[in-house]
């Protein structure tokens, strides 16, 4: 069992426009992107159970090209909102970092 | 054709060696993007920059002189970080003194991109504006409500300003890889290829290896496929990198929204040339009817002052909750004493070390730090009302008792002096729609100017 964060190579978060937040999960290389596409972790429910979203809210695109998976979610606030906290949306990513992969 | 964007973003810099080894090599257009919205909502309400004078006028003083010396255009687009009327009007003023100080004349289209809230006003009461995402609807209130709103152009407008045969296109608000993306397109390459290969190049030193800094990309356009490599001798693009840029602030690096239509990258072919380009084929431009543009805007929220302070007292990290619940209720008896009533200024308190970067989606939900940040700010109608509640909460922060209390000289830890942080009016995003038109001109009038010295007919 290794964690998501042991096995790829970027995990980032950033603004997509003001009012979403997107999550890159990048590999090295095609093996480590395989492995966590076949485990199947990263998926709508568990990012949702996760941030506390319902499913429908998260969408997760695997692009093949880049061994890259994105995830997108909205935004509480938009950004530079008053309650809004992360205005370039760049620490969002932390909680993918434990996710576990089986082996 | 070949392209040069100088930088991901003007006054961010380049290297000179990278510029001027690009420019020997002959280009057709020199671009540089000067804008985002990523610092947030404030730079387009109060229509300042987030970049300085003096790297601005660094990166564009190369630029201009280049392009005017070897009659090739240089396109700015997104002038002076939010495109609105002001932010062109800063630029335009470094352009006109660089043309001064070096003696230099040429033509430029400035090209407006700030909206009337008649026009907005309008398109709404047609049913022609929708929202982007999570925000409500806009309305009429709303948009009389705003400070300022911007639509964002296509290729459109700058194609425009190249028929009139400008040296230099100065534009407002405008998708980055249009700034690449228009010259190519009217002169018949693939519109596909000229918008994928401008959505690479527009961030310029993001797609290049060693990554220090920011520096010169180019970009080669053939009929069907283009070439990205970068500006400096000693660095490379590789096959990975610019795949992976169309991931990069976008929802899908499939389909890229751009105005008038979505350009689509899943039939994309991406291969290493030679050590340090890279060539792409295979981008499709599918134009989108009707042609949409994108509309950001910001109210004023009223005036912000800022305090920061730790805290290591075991007995307040414990009860930290409690303690600003407490403090609040002071602050709010406190302020009905000068005659200020809780509807008149919002006090938010971030205490770093329990959730504050993420709120209530971190699944983290019960650390033990041994000390907490606290960043507390005030917003308020007027400055003076802001700096006075502030001032409140500080004495209640830094005074109110809780349970256990020892460290009855002072609550908090307060790294400055004054410890109060005025911070002018500040904003928040009210429009984050797009709208519809029937022209892709209309909202951007054009007029021509000429700066600086003047050799008579041209």
């Amino acid at each position: 069992m290794s964690t998501l964060g042991e096995l790829a190579h970027v995990v980032r978060s950033k603004n997509a426009g003001a009012l979403y937040y997107t999550l890159d999960v990048m590999f090295a290389d095609e093996a480590l992107y395989n492995k966590v596409i076949a485990s199947k972790v990263l998926n709508p429910t568990r990012i949702g159970e996760l941030y506390q979203l319902s499913a429908n809210a998260v969408q997760v695109i695997n692009y093949d090209v880049a061994y890259a998976i994105k995830i997108t979610i909205p935004r509480d606030y938009p950004s530079g909102d008053p309650a809004c906290n992360d205005v370039y949306g760049a620490q969002q990513h932390a909680p993918l970092l434990g996710i576990e992969v089986p082996d | 054709m070949k392209l040069l964007a100088t930088s991901g973003m003007l006054g961010y810099g380049y290297t000179e060696e990278a510029f001027q080894r690009a420019v020997d090599q002959g280009m057709d257009m020199i671009g540089c993007d000067g804008g985002s919205m990523d610092p947030g909502p404030y730079y387009l309400g109060a229509g300042t920059p987030f970049v300085s004078r003096r790297a601005t006028k660094r990166d564009l003083g190369l630029m201009i002189q280049a392009g005017v010396k070897h009659a090739t255009p240089v396109v700015i687009g997104s002038a002076g970080g939010s495109g609105g009327a002001p932010h062109v009007a800063w630029t335009q003023s470094i352009i006109e003194e660089i043309a001064a100080e070096n003696n230099i004349g040429f033509r430029m289209a400035v090209i407006d991109a700030e909206q009337s809230h008649a026009r907005i006003k309008q398109a709404i009461s047609t049913g022609r504006v929708q929202s982007l995402g999570p925000i409500d609807e806009l309305s009429a209130a709303t948009v009389d409500g705003s400070e300022r709103i911007v639509a964002m152009m296509g290729v459109e407008p700058l194609q425009a300003a190249f028929n009139e045969g400008v040296d230099v296109i100065l534009a407002g608000r405008c998708s980055d890889a249009a700034i690449y993306a228009s010259m190519p397109i009217a002169k018949g390459i693939d519109a596909g290829l000229a918008w994928h290969m401008g959505k690479i190049i527009e961030c310029a030193g993001q797609v290049v290896e060693p990554r220090v800094g920011q520096d010169c990309v180019i970009g080669t356009l053939n009929h069907d496929h283009f070439v990205i490599e970068p500006g400096h001798a000693d660095k490379r693009c590789t096959r990975m990198k610019i795949a992976a840029h169309t991931l990069y602030e976008n929802p899908s690096p499939y389909e890229l929204k751009e105005p008038g239509g979505i350009l689509h990258t899943r039939e994309c072919s991406y291969d290493q040339l030679d050590e340090r380009s890279v060539r792409v084929s295979g981008s499709q431009f599918v134009p989108h009817s009707p042609y949409t543009v994108k509309l950001e805007g910001v109210s004023a929220l009223g005036f912000r002052t800022v305090f920061v302070a730790g805290v290591r007292d075991p007995d307040l990290v414990e009860g930290m909750e409690d303690f600003v619940a407490e403090c609040r209720k002071r602050v709010a008896k406190e302020a009905a004493s000068m005659g200020i009533s809780e509807h008149e200024y919002t006090l938010t308190v971030r205490i770093y070390g329990r959730g504050a970067v993420m709120g209530a989606r971190d699944p983290v939900s019960d650390p033990h730090p041994h000390e907490l940040g606290i960043v507390a700010d005030v917003i308020a109608m007027d400055e003076d009302t802001s700096r006075a509640i502030m001032a409140k909460a500080r004495y209640a922060m830094l005074h109110t008792d809780f349970p256990n209390r020892k460290c009855i000289s002072g609550n908090l830890a307060i790294p400055f002096s004054p410890s109060d942080m005025p911070c002018g009016q500040t904003y928040r995003f009210s429009v984050w729609h797009t709208m519809e038109l029937d022209d892709p001109l209309e909202p951007f009038p054009m007029h021509i100017v000429n700066v600086g010295k003047q050799t008579g007919q041209r």
